[in-house]
Parts: structure tokens; C-alpha cells; sequence
């Protein structure tokens, strides 16, 4: 049985180390366009965090709840697909240095308004999982719904040591039409993420 | 090194050229890109990236070019100025066209993508949206019918056979799939089109909540690889009153045909709305993408221009530095060839000119350094030279000497190079006899002369033998003139102490031998015959002889004056104090009644390396000329002055003796010091003459004059040696310096 800790929804100690190559040139890219972007960090928010172990796997559930800007919801209308990155990343702590990364779990979701039917159709890229909606609500609320979702296997986690998890979601500007993404670099409304979500992982 | 080939690789337009292509290459993906093609439209933000990066590179290439030629214009660089304007002229020739284009073409482009975009298309695709979408719900309230006409059945089947009545019913009807499932979404039964089917296609959540209100669900869905389908969700009645809710879950496909139409529809629908919703963004992008070209055509032209500028001022500089090199005498510069236009014609023929020139160079050199090997050894022929040698150029001006020269005359001659006669006699007083004597002679009818000159200055009396001679060597100016001299002043005075010396030695010779032969032959007759012979004959031989022996001790003593007077001297140099002796002296004459003696003494007198007895001899001699220079027996009055001469940075004492007596004839004024020429009645004759030979064995001189009223003034001027002299305030007093004919003679009327 695991029991999570919630620690914070701050960043984490060292934020640099969560630049992989693509965090690198969408930085470099918001630099470049040296405009001082504010980003909507509190335009997705992660809750209801929950991880258990069943059959020797850790399963996580989480509620996420997704404001999109107006400018993105007018693109949905308009049938531009909405593509939203989720990060977790898992890490041993490690005392004198830096901490070991275990493992990283990266899901893409697409959102899409089918015009024909009215529907909002809801994809996972990874596992190819098809839903549709017949209406925004509801597509927003199954996006957000995460239930037991795979994150490590149990044998990877030593008992005395300490784990901690790291989660965030954002929408991801690379997946837009490429007319759209340096407005959508250097445009607030459209930096859409929520903050690192930690917690602690014990076996 | 590493910094060396990386500047090698990053200099000159290679790397630029490189740059530009590769950016050219850069803009052209990024503007596929935009217009949304797969493969490039993922790399859109890292195009994006390295072209503002490689602009930024390229702006930091012109900043260092520019700053470069700021710093060279302000230091003044060759060709700086040049470059400057060649630079502004290309940019502005460069941006001019490239701006109007980039307006017209921005211009072109918004209207262009205005252009696609019509409200009729709109219009009419909606209108193809909506007619499918009509057809396709006539079709879905069909469905919906006879789905509750199957729930209706359905519901009064038990469970035990309901699998075979959804199967049959499926069968009977176009449906795909069929399923029974309790309220909560748990399959009861199910029958698909699809034998492969092992789980069935379920409503989700959203659709379940809504069939919790009791709401049927008909509605038209695409299925994920499977097209469009209509999806109908219904209630239907539990046989069992105790059972839980039920639905019936119905997939319906669409005819293939309406499939593709409704989708095809659906497409163009989607993609144009999501291109008018582009519209902005898509113009902002290719205005970005524009203004990216249109920054690297103008930083490209800039730096081009920059690029120009340099390789067609840089033969110019070249040339501009190779003139300031060539002015400042360095020769050897060759130049780099820029081609074969007409610069590198001009650069072969500056080349051409410093090679001749430096040849030129070289041969003068050589021939310099001739001429200065001959100079130096004339130079050291003239320096190993005894005698003094120097030469005038034809204002007079002392042009070179040797180095005699300044030992004999004893100055710096290089503090007079350059300067007049006048001007040299008014800065050394002491050469005014010998630069007189000069000019006298430089008249050019003069040709060859020679003079005796007698300088009188810190080093005593000195003589010299001077002869001067025009220029007249090939290549000389008119009117220079060599002078040579030499000191003979030891050679004179060795010269006259042999002549006097063998004149002594003769006179003891020829006269002192014979007198006492003669003295004791006096002695002898007065003995033997005086006491024999009458008192009247004893009285005339008694005078006789004594009369004899006295001429004779007489005669004996003046031999021994003059013997001494021509013997070598042996001077006693001590540092004598003057004004002591000189009153010690004066004291012995106190008692003398016929001597008045007046000392005037003015200032401290200084010490004189003298030989303190022959200096003694000179004083008696000097004051005993004047008690003997009185004929009658009135008291003589003399008057000493002492003195040493301030005004000539006390170079030497004067003492100057004036007495009231008769004075002497102009007659013998010429031949006073000579021996044995006396206008008194008593003495000598070697009184004054030894005072002179006292005076010139000290280096001095001494000369002789009437005073204007009345009375004789003799005046002796001894040198005092610059270690002893007095500090003193000028050097502009009238020196003593005469000629040998003057020696005896003041040069001032007195």
C-alpha cells in the first residue's frame, strides 16, 4: 500500500534540470522573441493526486482541471487541434548530490472540435485512445481525469530510500499550426502550463 | 594557434557568403514552413531560432566591422575616411531598393491572403456543413425510432435468451453493433457486426451521466478508424422489476459514399475555418519571415558594403602608408599586389619607385660612410697633431678645430663653433689677441701669414706661433680659412735662458777668471812695493791699488749679478700670501728717509703658488729702482697698489708701483727690462730686467709707463690659479693680453 505526501506546488529546487532539449528551445525561443512573456501558470491546475500499487505497479489518479484562454478556445472552435504535454517525472533524493533521475513519463492528449457532428474528440497520441464528446465540458473533464495511470514498477523502489515525484501539464505551442506559434511564443494567453506538482513516493 | 585558424576561418567573405547561403536556405524552409508542410512546419521554431540567431551573428560582424573603422577614422587611419564614405554610399545604395521592395511586397502579401478568404466560400461551405449535417439527422431520428422499437422488444425478453434476440435483431437491422448494459455501464449482452469484436464499442462517462436523467443519446460520431457512425443510447425497461436500469447502445455506420461525402465536406470545412482563424498569424509570420529577409539582405549589404569598401581602399591604404613609410625614409616597403587594374599598376610602379630609391639610398650611404672614414681619419690625423689646427668658414665663424686646439688655448672650442670673432673675443677675453690677429688676416688678399701672438690668461703668458692659410682645395668654399698654431711660449723662454746662460757662462769665463789674477796682483805690488817707496808714491801706488781692487770686486760682483740674473731658474713654488709679503717688505723700508711709501690694498687678496724669495727679489728690485730712479735727495713718495683684478674673476693680482720721480724716456721705454740698460746714475743695469725674468718665470707680465702727471708706473700683473681664485661675478673685464710688442706697453693710452 503507498500513501502520498503533498509537498508543494512550487517549482522545484533546481529548475534548470527539467530543461530537456525541447523545454531548451522554447526557452530560446521566448528569449529570442524578447518580449517579457508572463506565463499562465495558473491556467492549469493539478489536484486530487493519488497513487497506489496494484500488481506490483504504481497507479497514479489525478484530477486536472484545464482553464483554456479564450484565445485557445476560439482556435478550438475554429478547428485548430489543442495538444496538452504531461510531464512526471520520478527522482531518488539523494543527500550530498544531485537526485537520480528513475524515470520520466511523458503523455500527449489532442483536443478537436469536429464541426460535422459538434463533437469535441479527445485523443491520447501515445496509446492511440479515442474518445468523443458532445460537448466542451465533458471532453475538458475527461482530459482532466487521470485513473490509474502506469507509473513505475514497484521493484524500482528501494524501501529506505525516498522518491519524489514531480508532475506538470502545458499546452504544448510546437503542436500548433507553425503560422500560430511565434504569436503563441511571445502571446500570454497562449503560455498555458500549470505549476511542478510534487510529492513523495514511498513503497 | 587555435585562435590564429579560427580567425583565418571566420575572416574574409568566405565564411559570410557561407552564412548568407545558409540562411537564404534557412528562410526558404521556414517560409514551407508557414504555409504548413509537414516535414518543415516541425522545425518552424528552430528555423525561427537560427535565423534570428544568425542575424544577431551577422549584426555583431558589422558592429566589430563598424566600431573598427570608428576607432580608424578617429586615429586617422589611411584610407579611413575612404572606407567611411564607401560604406555609407553601399548601404544606402543597397537599402534604398530593398526597402521599397520590402513595402510593396508586404503590401502584396496582406492583400494576397486577404484575397483567399470570401464570405461566399464561407458561406457555401457552411452551407454544405449544414445540408450533410440535415441529411444525416433525418437519418439519426430514423435510427432513433426504431431503437425504441427495439427496446420496446427487447424489454420483454428474459435474460436467458436476450443474447439471441439482440444478435437476431442486429442481424435484421444495418446496425454494426448492438449492446445491453446496465445503467452503470456493465455489459449485459452484446452483438457485433465484427466477429473479431471481443469488447464493444461503450458510451463514455458523459454519456452514461446523461442516460442517469433518463435522456436517450442519438447522436452522430466519428469512430476512431472507423468513419462516421450514429451512436444511440437508450433506456429500456428491466424484465425484472428488481433488476437495475437498462440501455440499449446502438452503433449505426453511415453508407460509405454519404461517409466520404459528409468527410470531405468535414476537411474543407475544418481547414478553411482554421485558415481564416490563421489569417492573422499567418500574416505575421510571413511578414516575420519577409522582415528576416529583408534584415539579412540589408546586414548582408551592409556587411558587403563594408566588405567592398575594405578591398577597394586597401591598395589605397596600402600606398597611403607606403608614402608615409617612403617619407620617413624607409625604402624597403614593397607594397602587395591588389590585380591588374589600374591600383596595381599603380602599386607595381610605388613599388618600382622604393626599389630605385632604396638603391639610391644605399649608394649614399656607402659613399657617406666613405666621406666619414675619411673624415674621422683626417680627424685623427689632426688630433694626433701637437699643433692646433682649426678652420673658418667665410663669415669668420669657427667651423672645426682639433683637439690641440682646446688643450692649447685651453676651452671648449665647440662653445665658440659658430660664432663670430667678435663674438668668440666677448665670451673668452683671453683669445681676443689671437681672433684680432685673425681677422687682420683674413682678408683674402692676405694668402699666407703667420704672427707670434701672446696670450695672458688663467695659465699664465702664452705664446703662440700662429699661421693661417684660405681655403683653396676643390670643393672648399671662398673665404674659409685653416689656422695652425703652436705654443712656443717654453720653447722662447728655453731658447733665451740657453742664450743668457751662455753669456753668463762666458762672462765667468772670459772676465771673472782674469780678476783675480789681477786682484792679487794689485794685492801683491801694494805689498811688496808700498812700504819701499816714498810717502808721495806709497800714497798714488796705495789709490792706485785699491783703486784697483775695488773695480775689480766691483767688476766681480756684477759678473755674479748677471750669472745669476741668466742662470735656469730654480723656482721654490709655495702658495705665497701676496699682501703679507708685500707688507713684510714694505716694513724693512719704515726707517728709509728717503722713501715715502703708500700701500693701498683693496679687498681680500688670494693666495699665489709662487717662489716666495724670488718674489721677495722682485719687490726690493721694484723699490730700490724707484729710490734710485731719484736723481736729487728729496724723498721719493711710492704709492703701491694691490689689487686683485675682480672684474676678470681675479685670473691674476695687479701691483702697481707709482712714484713722483723724473719717469722714464720715451727713448728708453722699449728696452727698460733688457739687461744692462739704465737711465740712472748708479745699479746695474739688471734691476728691472731681473724683475722681469722674475715675472715671466711666474707666468706674468709686466710693463712700464709715464704716468700723465708726472712720475713712472711700473705694473706687474701675476696669475692666480683657479683653485684659489675668488668667487667671482662676471667675466667681461678687459683681459691682459698683448702682443709681444706691446709685453712692455699698456694698450690704454695712460
Amino acid at each position: 500500500m503507498a500513501f502520498i505526501t503533498l509537498v508543494s506546488k512550487s517549482l522545484l529546487l533546481n529548475p534548470l534540470r527539467r530543461l530537456r532539449p525541447g523545454r531548451w528551445l522554447r526557452l530560446l525561443a521566448a528569449l529570442l522573441c524578447l518580449t517579457p512573456v508572463a506565463l499562465h501558470a495558473s491556467a492549469f491546475s493539478i489536484n486530487d493526486i493519488h497513487t497506489e500499487v496494484k500488481e506490483g505497479v504504481h497507479l497514479l489518479d489525478a484530477n486536472i482541471d484545464y482553464r483554456f484562454s479564450d484565445d485557445a478556445l476560439r482556435a478550438l472552435s475554429n478547428g485548430v487541434p489543442l495538444t496538452v504535454h504531461l510531464t512526471i517525472e520520478i527522482e531518488r533524493l539523494r543527500k550530498w548530490w544531485l537526485n537520480d533521475e528513475i524515470a520520466t513519463l511523458e503523455q500527449r492528449y489532442s483536443l478537436q472540435y469536429h464541426a460535422l457532428s459538434h463533437q469535441y474528440l479527445l485523443r491520447n497520441l501515445n496509446s492511440g485512445a479515442f474518445y468523443s464528446f458532445p460537448h466542451y465540458p465533458a471532453a475538458v473533464k475527461a482530459l482532466g481525469t487521470l485513473r490509474d495511470l502506469p507509473l513505475l514498477d514497484s521493484k524500482l523502489i528501494r524501501p529506505a530510500e525516498r522518491y519524489q515525484v514531480s508532475m506538470r501539464v502545458a499546452l504544448d505551442i510546437e503542436a500548433l499550426p507553425s503560422p500560430l506559434r511565434p504569436v503563441a511564443y511571445i502571446t500570454p494567453a497562449w503560455r498555458l502550463q500549470s505549476d511542478w506538482y510534487t510529492w513523495f513516493l514511498t513503497p | 594557434m587555435v585562435l590564429d585558424t579560427l580567425k583565418r576561418l571566420t575572416s574574409g567573405p568566405k565564411p559570410v557568403v557561407l552564412l548568407f547561403v545558409l540562411l537564404l536556405a534557412s528562410l526558404y524552409l521556414m517560409s514551407a514552413a508557414t504555409q504548413n508542410s509537414e516535414v518543415f512546419g516541425r522545425l518552424y521554431s528552430l528555423l525561427l531560432a537560427i535565423n534570428i540567431l544568425a542575424m544577431l551573428l551577422l549584426l555583431a560582424l558589422i558592429g566589430r566591422n563598424l566600431i573598427s573603422l570608428i576607432g580608424q577614422y578617429r586615429r586617422r587611419a589611411a584610407g579611413a575616411r575612404l572606407t567611411a564614405r564607401l560604406v555609407i554610399m553601399f548601404a544606402i545604395l543597397a537599402v534604398s531598393p530593398i526597402s521599397v521592395l520590402y513595402y510593396f511586397s508586404l503590401e502584396f502579401l496582406h492583400r494576397g491572403i486577404d484575397s483567399w478568404f470570401d464570405l461566399r466560400t464561407e458561406k457555401a461551405l457552411e452551407d454544405a456543413l449544414e445540408l450533410g449535417r440535415s441529411a444525416l439527422d433525418s437519418r439519426l431520428r430514423e435510427l432513433l425510432r426504431d431503437s425504441r422499437t427495439i427496446g420496446l422488444e427487447l424489454a420483454r425478453k428474459p435474460d436467458s435468451t436476450i443474447g439471441l434476440s439482440i444478435h437476431a435483431i442486429r442481424e435484421s437491422t444495418d446496425a454494426t453493433e448492438m449492446t445491453l448494459l446496465t445503467a452503470n455501464g456493465r455489459v449485459v449482452s452484446s452483438s457485433s457486426l465484427d466477429p473479431s469484436t471481443v469488447i464493444p464499442t461503450l458510451p463514455n462517462q458523459a454519456i452514461l451521466q446523461q442516460m442517469h436523467h433518463g435522456l436517450e443519446y442519438a447522436a452522430l460520431e466519428p469512430l476512431h478508424d472507423r468513419g462516421l457512425h450514429y451512436r444511440i443510447v437508450i433506456p429500456i425497461t428491466n424484465p425484472d422489476p428488481l433488476g437495475e436500469p437498462r440501455l440499449l447502445h446502438t452503433l449505426y455506420p453511415i453508407p460509405e459514399r454519404i461517409d466520404t461525402l459528409a468527410a470531405s465536406v468535414q476537411n474543407a470545412y475544418t481547414k478553411y475555418k482554421e485558415l481564416s482563424y490563421l489569417r492573422e498569424p499567418l500574416k505575421y509570420s510571413f511578414t516575420l519571415t519577409l522582415s528576416l529577409v529583408l534584415l539579412l539582405s540589408l546586414l548582408t549589404a551592409v556587411w558587403a558594403a563594408f566588405f567592398s569598401a575594405r578591398r577597394l581602399v586597401a591598395p589605397i591604404r596600402d600606398l597611403a602608408e607606403g608614402t608615409r613609410a617612403v617619407a620617413e625614409g624607409d625604402y624597403d616597403m614593397r607594397l602587395p599586389l591588389p590585380g591588374r587594374d589600374e591600383l596595381g599598376f599603380l602599386v607595381r610602379s610605388f613599388n618600382e619607385m622604393t626599389r630605385k630609391l632604396s638603391r639610391a639610398r644605399d649608394a649614399a650611404q656607402q659613399s657617406q660612410a666613405q666621406a666619414e672614414e675619411q673624415r674621422a681619419y683626417l680627424e685623427a690625423v689632426l688630433g694626433c697633431l701637437s699643433s692646433g689646427v682649426f678652420t673658418l668658414n667665410q663669415h669668420g665663424s669657427l667651423r672645426t678645430s682639433n683637439s690641440a686646439a682646446a688643450t692649447i688655448l685651453g676651452i671648449d672650442l665647440n662653445e665658440i663653433a659658430g660664432l663670430s670673432l667678435q663674438q668668440a673675443s666677448v665670451k673668452y677675453p683671453m683669445l681676443e689677441p689671437l681672433l684680432e690677429t685673425i681677422a687682420d688676416h683674413l682678408a683674402p688678399e692676405h694668402g699666407g701669414w703667420q704672427a707670434e701672438v701672446v696670450l695672458f690668461g688663467g695659465s699664465g703668458r702664452r705664446v703662440l706661433i700662429c699661421r693661417g692659410s684660405p681655403l683653396q682645395a676643390e670643393g672648399e668654399l671662398p673665404g674659409e680659412h685653416v689656422i695652425v698654431f703652436d705654443d712656443v711660449t717654453a720653447l722662447i723662454q728655453a731658447q733665451r735662458d740657453a742664450a743668457w746662460g751662455e753669456v753668463a757662462r762666458r762672462l765667468a769665463h772670459e772676465i771673472k777668471n782674469p780678476l783675480t789674477p789681477i786682484q792679487l796682483s794689485a794685492e801683491r805690488l801694494r805689498h811688496k812695493y808700498l812700504k819701499q817707496m816714498s810717502p808721495e808714491d806709497a800714497e798714488v801706488l796705495d789709490r792706485s791699488t785699491h783703486t784697483i781692487v775695488q773695480q775689480v770686486e766691483s767688476m766681480q760682483e756684477m759678473v755674479k749679478a748677471f750669472s745669476d740674473y741668466a742662470r735656469p731658474p730654480k723656482l721654490q713654488l709655495t702658495q705665497v700670501a701676496l699682501g703679507r709679503l708685500v707688507k713684510e717688505v714694505l716694513d724693512l723700508y719704515q726707517g728709509d728717509e728717503r722713501l715715502r711709501i703708500t700701500l693701498d690694498s683693496k679687498g681680500e687678496m688670494p693666495t699665489i703658488e709662487a717662489d716666495m724669495g724670488r718674489l721677495r727679489q722682485l719687490l726690493h728690485n721694484l723699490v730700490k729702482n724707484a729710490i734710485e730712479a731719484n736723481s736729487d735727495n728729496a724723498p721719493v713718495t711710492l704709492r703701491l697698489l694691490v689689487h686683485c683684478a675682480e672684474k676678470d674673476s681675479c685670473r691674476f693680482v695687479e701691483l702697481r708701483f707709482e712714484d713722483n720721480g723724473p719717469g722714464f724716456s720715451e727713448e728708453s721705454l722699449d728696452q727698460l727690462f733688457e739687461p744692462y740698460v739704465t737711465s740712472k746714475p748708479k745699479g746695474t743695469g739688471l734691476g728691472l730686467a731681473v724683475v722681469k725674468k722674475i715675472v715671466e718665470e711666474h707666468g706674468g707680465i709686466i710693463w712700464a709707463e709715464n704716468h700723465p702727471e708726472g712720475g713712472a708706473v711700473i705694473t706687474v700683473r701675476l696669475p692666480v690659479q683657479a683653485k684659489h681664485r675668488e668667487p667671482q661675478h662676471s667675466d667681461r673685464s678687459r683681459p691682459l693680453l698683448n702682443t709681444e710688442a706691446q709685453l712692455s706697453r699698456p694698450r690704454t693710452d695712460r
